[in-house]
């Protein structure tokens, strides 16, 4: 009893030490965030009313996003269909094979898309196309790996039937896998679609096009009440697509 | 003989043994209910038989072939001719209960026609006059997902129709089901082993199911063979020798979690 009582207080200790060092790292400071909340007032107040007068060329940053974020997607699960199939554990035996493969997809998953697309402006120029190349490579990664792990926990029952009667792995995994897999892909797939809409906003910011760009721009020019007019943007669109999402992830059920 | 275990021993990570020298021949045409309380090994001694895990010592024979020293390959042959119905539903969720019968022929198909999801017309025939057989006809184009559980198993005993499987093991196939369906699924299963003369190896864990519907009842019992006798109603002095090892071994979790 006493043994666990002092684990329990040593593992208690530890956590908190360990919040403690972070707080000071992360140079956590409750004094300059009240300070800096008259300058955010004042920012708030000069945002209204929001500037309309350049709608046209945000709503055409803001297409530039989406199209960033859906090819960026599409061509994303293009690529980890295959990779998944190289990283379930139950989908072959080969460990090197595994092993290589996941090490593959967690390097791309655990690169964000923002450096991606922050190297790939340099390598193929300024524009929505490095953006697009950034979030294809880090969403492949993610998504493969989700795919897998799905492989990995779906139901076993109905493959290992037509296992122990002799079929093989490629007809099981055409015939018995694929056909359960579809619906919970696109509906993968879906999910990394919303976020990659929300995460490309940032792009710009890099150069790697959208409506980040022009984010930046009011931010630099302290035009708050521009700035206002982009979120209002944002805002919309990341709520049809969020909606039209979640359509389509109904029609898939 | 169509099927004989010799000596079979299994035991996982040094622990207390499964399976412990199992001995049993199972003749052409049988229909033998395998009873035992959860964690007496009935589920591995089947996912031993069908090569599912490898038994720790001892041989299988089917058809006088010794099955633990085969190559890759000739499992998948020997495993042609048998089927497997599982205690959860072994469908393909999404497709159709004709379909899922269809899998049955996959043997029989080029992998590029599976693809295409081409199955001749006489296929289509023969799936059609299983489904007839298990009473399911009419639930052809239902999803299987859509069919209750004891529809689903008979979905399951039709796909071993149409692939002829000559040897049908059921891992507690009736488990979850409702009385009245549990008889439906255990009536099909009877009446393959009659008109077809398929045998079949079912483990089950009701008494009175085994007493009904099997040829012969084996008796498994902490890992061991307790009863093998053609199959009527057993004397409570026979089913004390199945289940009284339960009451002792009933807080022994371990050889509960291996088993089931």
């Amino acid at each position: 009893m006493n043994k666990k009582f002092v684990k329990r207080w040593a593992i208690g200790i530890g956590v908190v030490l360990a919040y403690a060092i972070m707080w000071n790292v992360a140079q956590v400071d409750l004094i300059r965030l009240w300070q800096g909340i008259p300058r955010m007032l004042n920012w708030l107040s000069r945002s209204w009313p929001p500037d309309i007068t350049e709608v046209s060329t945000f709503l055409l940053r803001a297409l530039e996003t989406i199209s960033i974020a859906t090819l960026g997607t599409t061509v994303a699960a293009i690529c980890a269909l295959p990779l998944a199939f190289l990283a379930a554990r139950n989908i072959h035996s080969n460990r090197l094979v595994y092993q290589i493969t996941r090490s593959i997809l967690n390097i791309l998953r655990g690169t964000d898309s923002f450096v991606f697309a922050l190297i790939l402006v340099a390598a193929v120029g300024l524009g929505p196309f490095a953006g697009m190349l950034g979030v294809a490579i880090h969403t492949t990664g993610s998504m493969a790996k989700m795919f897998a792990e799905w492989m990995e926990n779906s139901d076993q029952t109905s493959l290992e039937a037509l296992h122990a009667s002799g079929v093989s792995k490629s007809k099981t995994i055409v015939y018995a896998l694929l056909p359960n897999a579809w619906p919970n892909f696109t509906s993968i797939a879906l999910y990394f679609w919303e976020f990659n809409v929300r995460a490309s906003t940032v792009l710009g910011i890099v150069g790697a096009g959208g409506i980040g760009m022009e984010l930046k721009n009011s931010m630099d020019l302290l035009n708050f009440s521009r700035l206002f007019m982009i979120l209002l943007i944002i805002w919309g669109m990341v709520t049809i697509i969020d909606q039209l999402s979640a359509s389509l992830q109904r029609r898939l059920q | 003989m169509i099927l004989r275990a010799e000596q079979i021993r299994k035991s996982y990570h040094n622990e207390k043994s499964v399976l412990s020298n199992v001995n049993l021949t199972i003749e052409q045409g049988q229909f033998v209910a395998l009873l035992g309380p959860s964690g007496s090994g009935k589920t591995t001694l089947l996912r031993c038989l069908t090569l599912l895990e490898k038994p720790s010592a001892g041989r299988i024979y089917f058809n006088e072939t010794e099955l633990l020293n085969l190559s890759a390959k000739q499992t998948v042959e020997v495993r042609r001719k048998w089927a497997y119905i599982g205690q959860r539903t072994s469908l393909i969720r999404r497709k159709s209960a004709l379909n899922n019968v269809l899998a049955g022929r996959l043997n029989e198909m080029p992998l590029w026609k599976v693809i295409l999801g081409n199955f001749p017309d006489a296929d289509k025939e023969k799936a059609l006059q299983a489904l007839e057989r298990v009473g399911l006809k009419d639930m052809a184009h239902q999803r299987a997902d859509r069919l209750s559980g004891g529809q689903q198993q008979r979905v399951a005993i039709a796909r071993a129709i149409v692939q002829e499987a000559v040897v049908i093991y059921a891992d507690e196939p009736v488990a979850s089901l409702d009385p009245e369906s549990a008889k439906r699924v255990l009536a099909d299963l009877r009446m393959l082993c009659e008109e077809t003369g398929t045998t079949i190896l079912c483990s089950l864990h009701q008494v009175d199911l085994a007493e009904t519907y099997a040829t012969r009842i084996v008796g498994l019992s902490d890992g061991k063979i307790a009863l093998d006798i053609p199959a009527r109603l057993l004397t409570e002095e026979e089913k004390d020798r199945i289940y009284t090892r339960e009451e002792q071994t009933n807080g022994d979790s371990r050889t509960k979690t291996t088993t089931s």
